[in-house]
């Protein structure tokens, strides 16, 4: 039985057909749901809730007790105290600065790094898993240490520096020295992070791109410019995007290698907010501190979410 | 052992594109059915409907006769062979092929039993411990079939499995699939975008472009009667020769270009449709096979041209020619690669090798009438009666 | 023939090997320097100029960290807590993942951007009220406190890393799951899981790493000396006078190995997880 079927333009059919949602991609749609609930309910009760009630703390006159704690109305003093406070003025100059030296160094160390261990043939698995081990080191493990390094009477360092002349400072008394110091331990820490990151990056660049630019005569440093560093963009500017979010929260480091000092000369935001929270119990201007530091990494996630759209995007849905 | 039975159905998704429309088709009991179309016809989802991958906007799906519309892939009993195979990568040969019987509780003994029988049909009995990242390409395909048929589905459903093979491996698995289809006897849907495969493969194949089913027919007929242009410029290799022609007044004669080919009276008698064509214009198609060049054994009224390339083949030449008359296009048939380099009047003919040609010559072919095609310009439709 | 890739150095870095080492010495003369100073004894710690070897080598650190201070109980506490908190992460972020990316939901998107912008951030801002949240619930100096504080933060990354993982896992393996009768969840635990558990490995490990070293939680939340982890325990060992450093370093050496041997054996997975989240996503 043969049944030929020509174009049929009329369709019998009284109601045009209407394109109709799957039966089948709603039921998928709502397994999806239940799928992820349990894990966005979680993140949503632990993250998103307390930081609203951050939010609130920080405009109410916000009073601790042993039962638990009073808001006492909607004021905006605690703002007003803490963006007219000197304390935390060099608070975010310090934040902002420390994380752009420290980000920029460990970038250019990284990528040198990097560089070295791409032409790298035996061993570049063990490199890459030595230069883990700082990666996941403790930070407070690491500040120990450096503090150890740092040490005014037996430190290593002063004893380095004595040798080489430059006498025995004691780096963590002095302002100055102290940041260093600081910046130094940091960037000890992560350059082996960042290092593996580009490598990655290295490794996958497409090989004929670069026998076509030594073909057209490219040198050295020119390929590199120009050829390295723009298909590398992508793969740098997330991982720098975390690593300056991430920097902000700015803590473990100076809590245990200075205790924000001397003085307040390495005091981070978040230092600033935990001893506003938790040394003299200013919940309401500890909540602004919090607060406004969670606004500027919000702020710069959107800036760079602009940027980077597309690249999320492509695969976002 | 089932017949597969379409009425109407149709596709429309939610952004309103209608990618099937108003598809009737059916599939007799272990007839092999081919659905075969260029990319974005509709064929895979007409396949993916019948499977229960896509639902149906309207018409009826019936499957040994019973409603399925809204019945779930596994309630439906078909078996299904995807492009890529998909084979479950961390389980052995054995354990893809079994798995659908582990899921409906089949005792082990079973299983065991019917995995080794399918293998053995399919030659795949020394690889059932190794993992599919172990096979070649062709090893592969086979467990992927071997899945779907230890199952003894209903209805067979494949989507260009031979897709990812190399050529030499696709002529062969060819006839290893029609060879599996005939044993175990099981209508079959095949969606290839490949005219050949439709051709060698199908007991009947089912045409479509564009959502809608031009022609269903068996080989043969679809290559001796296409229905439409369309069809006729998609099936056969190389493509038919399609110009612009017009009848004369007493409709006796084609007039192609500044060329008058006289039509014999059998040619008028197979399309008495042509009389009311006369003085008007229509397209004409000449396959490649039915230009044999004039100094052989053909006796058909002539047709010059000139000869721009000569493709020697060892058993056949391939001339490419050049008359004055214009090419006609069936929308879609061709690709629009193919297009962009066509010229004005080009043509293809397969002639004798021993023919005496040469290129910038011209070269006379014995129009093979018998094998003449009609088409109305505007309807696109074959002209017969 | 190795395909060289010249990505410019190549003149100026002849010295191959000179270049490597000096990469070893940066990242090995610190690390040396801990480990050299735990086997060295209180006083030789305070010599001026230090002892660049430990002489005599001492184990009286280690013997000081676990039994004069509690560095049993510390490491105890931080591999109890990682150590859930990272299974609770990849059973829930599972499903999440995969819901996420191979569900059609609407508003995924918009879910994915939320949960990256929440891994971003800074725990200052949430310390406040979970610290109050938890000392309501009696959830201070427990287990089950951090755990689920770091299970919350955990997730969005976990969940970024197994959803791109899952992604590339072909579609065709759920339909044709499906056509071979098996349901969603069957589907999702005997075929997708398997096929992601390269993704599942790298959410681990990152995640393990990041409840193992964390520290501005556990040093509010857990301040009492019993339910102490390693960052808060080693950060107050001694006191505003005496700092041991000896027993520091013991400590640390002790608490850096296990986390290192754990990375060194899934190094795969996390380079991958570094790298995935930034080129292709």
């Amino acid at each position: 039985m043969t049944t030929i079927s020509s174009a049929a333009e009329e369709a019998p059919v009284a109601a045009p057909l209407v394109g109709r949602p799957d039966v089948n991609r709603k039921r998928m749609a709502r397994l999806g749901w239940m799928f992820a609930a349990p894990a966005l309910i979680i993140v949503g009760a632990v993250t998103i809730f307390p930081i609203i009630y951050s939010v609130v703390i920080s405009l109410s006159n916000a009073e601790v007790s042993g039962n638990g704690i009073s808001l006492n109305g909607f004021t905006t003093s605690n703002y007003s105290l803490v963006l007219k406070n000197s304390t935390w003025h060099y608070a975010l100059a310090f934040t902002i600065i420390y994380t752009l030296v420290t980000v920029i160094v460990e970038l250019v160390l990284g990528t040198l790094i990097a560089l070295v261990l791409e032409r790298l043939t035996a061993g570049r698995g063990a490199m890459m898993a030595l230069l883990l081990i700082p990666w996941s080191m403790i930070t407070v493990i690491n500040a120990e240490l450096w503090g150890y390094i740092y040490q005014g009477t037996y430190g290593v360092a002063d004893a380095v520096l004595n040798a080489v002349g430059l006498g025995s400072p004691n780096i963590l008394g002095q302002s100055t020295s102290a940041i260093i110091g600081l910046m130094i331990a940091d960037i000890w820490k992560t350059t082996p992070f960042v290092a593996i990151i580009v490598l990655a990056g290295l490794v996958m660049l497409p090989g004929d791109v670069y026998e076509a630019a030594e073909v057209d005569g490219s040198s050295g440093w020119s390929t590199f410019w120009r050829i390295t560093v723009p298909l590398l963009r992508p793969t740098l500017a997330l991982a720098v995007l975390f690593r300056v979010l991430q920097a902000f929260g700015l803590f473990d480091l100076p809590y245990v290698l200075t205790n924000g000092g001397p003085g307040t000369a390495t005091t981070s935001l978040a230092i600033l907010g935990y001893n506003a929270i938790f040394k003299n119990l200013s919940y309401g201007p500890g909540a602004a501190v919090a607060t406004t530091t969670a606004l500027l990494v919000l702020l710069g996630c959107l800036l760079s979410l602009r940027t980077f759209r597309v690249q999320v995007g492509k695969e976002g849905n | 052992m089932a017949t597969v039975d379409l009425q109407q159905v149709n596709k429309v998704y939610e952004n309103g594109f209608h990618a099937v429309k108003d598809l009737t088709l059916d599939v007799a009991e272990g007839e092999f059915m081919v659905l075969v179309g260029p990319s974005g016809c509709g064929k895979t989802t007409a396949l993916r409907m019948v499977a229960g991958l896509e639902d149906i906007t309207s018409g009826t799906l019936r499957i040994g006769g019973k409603v399925v519309n809204d019945e779930t892939p596994k309630e439906r009993d078909i078996a299904m062979v995807f492009q890529n195979y998909a084979l479950y990568p961390h389980m052995t040969v054995a354990e893809n092929i079994g798995f659908a019987l582990k899921l409906r509780k089949t005792p082990k003994a079973d299983i065991t039993a019917k995995v080794k029988d399918t293998a053995e049909i399919l030659g795949l009995t020394e690889w059932l411990d190794r993992k599919p990242g172990q096979l070649s390409g062709g090893q592969r395909q086979r467990v992927a079939m071997g899945r779907a048929i230890v199952r003894e589905p209903s209805v067979f459903l494949m989507d260009e499995p031979l897709s990812n093979l190399d050529a030499k491996l696709r002529v062969q698995m060819r006839a290893e699939v029609q060879r599996i289809q005939r044993r175990i006897n099981v209508a079959t849907f095949y969606v290839t975008h490949d005219q050949v495969e439709a051709m060698t493969m199908g007991d009947r194949v089912a045409v479509m472009r564009a959502g809608v089913l031009q022609q269903v027919a068996h080989p043969q007929r679809l290559y001796d009667h296409p229905d439409n242009l369309f069809v006729a410029a998609f099936i056969g290799s190389p493509a038919m020769n399609l110009y612009e022609a017009s009848m004369t007044e007493d409709a006796g004669a084609v007039k192609i270009g500044s060329q008058e080919l006289p039509l014999p009276v059998l040619c008028r008698e197979d399309h008495p449709g042509l009389a009311r064509y006369a003085n008007k214009k229509i397209a004409v198609g000449l396959r490649p096979e039915h230009l044999p060049a004039a100094t052989g054994t053909g006796t058909g009224p002539p047709l010059t041209g000139n000869v721009d390339l000569i493709e020697a083949l060892g058993s056949e030449l391939v001339v490419h020619f050049t008359i004055d008359a214009r090419r006609v296009r069936a929308e879609g048939a061709t690709s629009d690669d193919e297009d962009a380099t066509a010229h004005h009047g080009e043509g293809v003919a397969r002639v004798d090798p021993a023919t005496k040609v040469k290129v910038g010559e011209k070269i006379t072919f014995a129009v093979n009438t018998v094998g003449m095609q009609f088409f109305d310009l505007e309807t696109e439709q074959a002209i017969w009666d | 023939m190795r395909n060289r890739k010249r990505t410019g150095w190549h003149r100026v870095i002849n010295g191959l090997n000179i270049s490597a080492f000096v990469v070893v010495l940066f990242v090995g003369l610190p690390l040396y320097w801990l480990i050299a100073s735990s086997f060295k004894t209180a006083s030789n710690l305070g010599d001026s100029p230090p002892q660049y070897f430990p002489n005599p080598i001492s184990v009286q650190n280690y013997h000081d960290a676990f039994v004069t201070y509690d560095f049993g109980i510390y490491f105890r506490n931080s591999l109890i807590i990682s150590i859930v908190a990272t299974a609770l992460v990849l059973t829930v972020g599972t499903m999440a993942g995969y819901a996420l990316g191979r569900l059609p939901m609407r508003g995924k998107f918009s879910l994915m951007v939320t949960l990256l912008i929440i891994s971003v951030f800074p725990a200052i801002a949430v310390v406040a009220p979970l610290y109050l949240l938890l000392r309501d619930l009696g959830w201070l100096n427990s287990y089950q406190g951090l755990i689920l504080v770091y299970t919350a933060f955990n997730l969005p990354f976990a969940i970024w890393i197994l959803r791109n993982y899952m992604l590339g896992i072909p579609k065709e393996m759920e339909e044709t799951s499906r056509i071979d009768g098996a349901g969603p969840i069957r589907t999702v635990w005997t075929i997708i899981l398997p096929m992601a558990l390269p993704g599942v490995f790298t959410a681990g490990i990152f995640c393990f790493t990041a409840c193992w070293t964390e520290f501005l939680f556990a040093l509010t939340f857990n301040s009492a000396n019993n339910y102490r982890t390693i960052p808060v325990g080693i950060a107050e060992f001694g006191t505003v006078f005496t700092v041991p450093y000896g027993t520091i370093f013991a400590a640390s050496v002790v608490a850096v190995v296990p986390i290192g041997i754990l990375v060194f054996i899934f190094r795969k997975f996390v380079i991958s997880g570094l790298t995935s989240g930034a080129v292709k996503g």
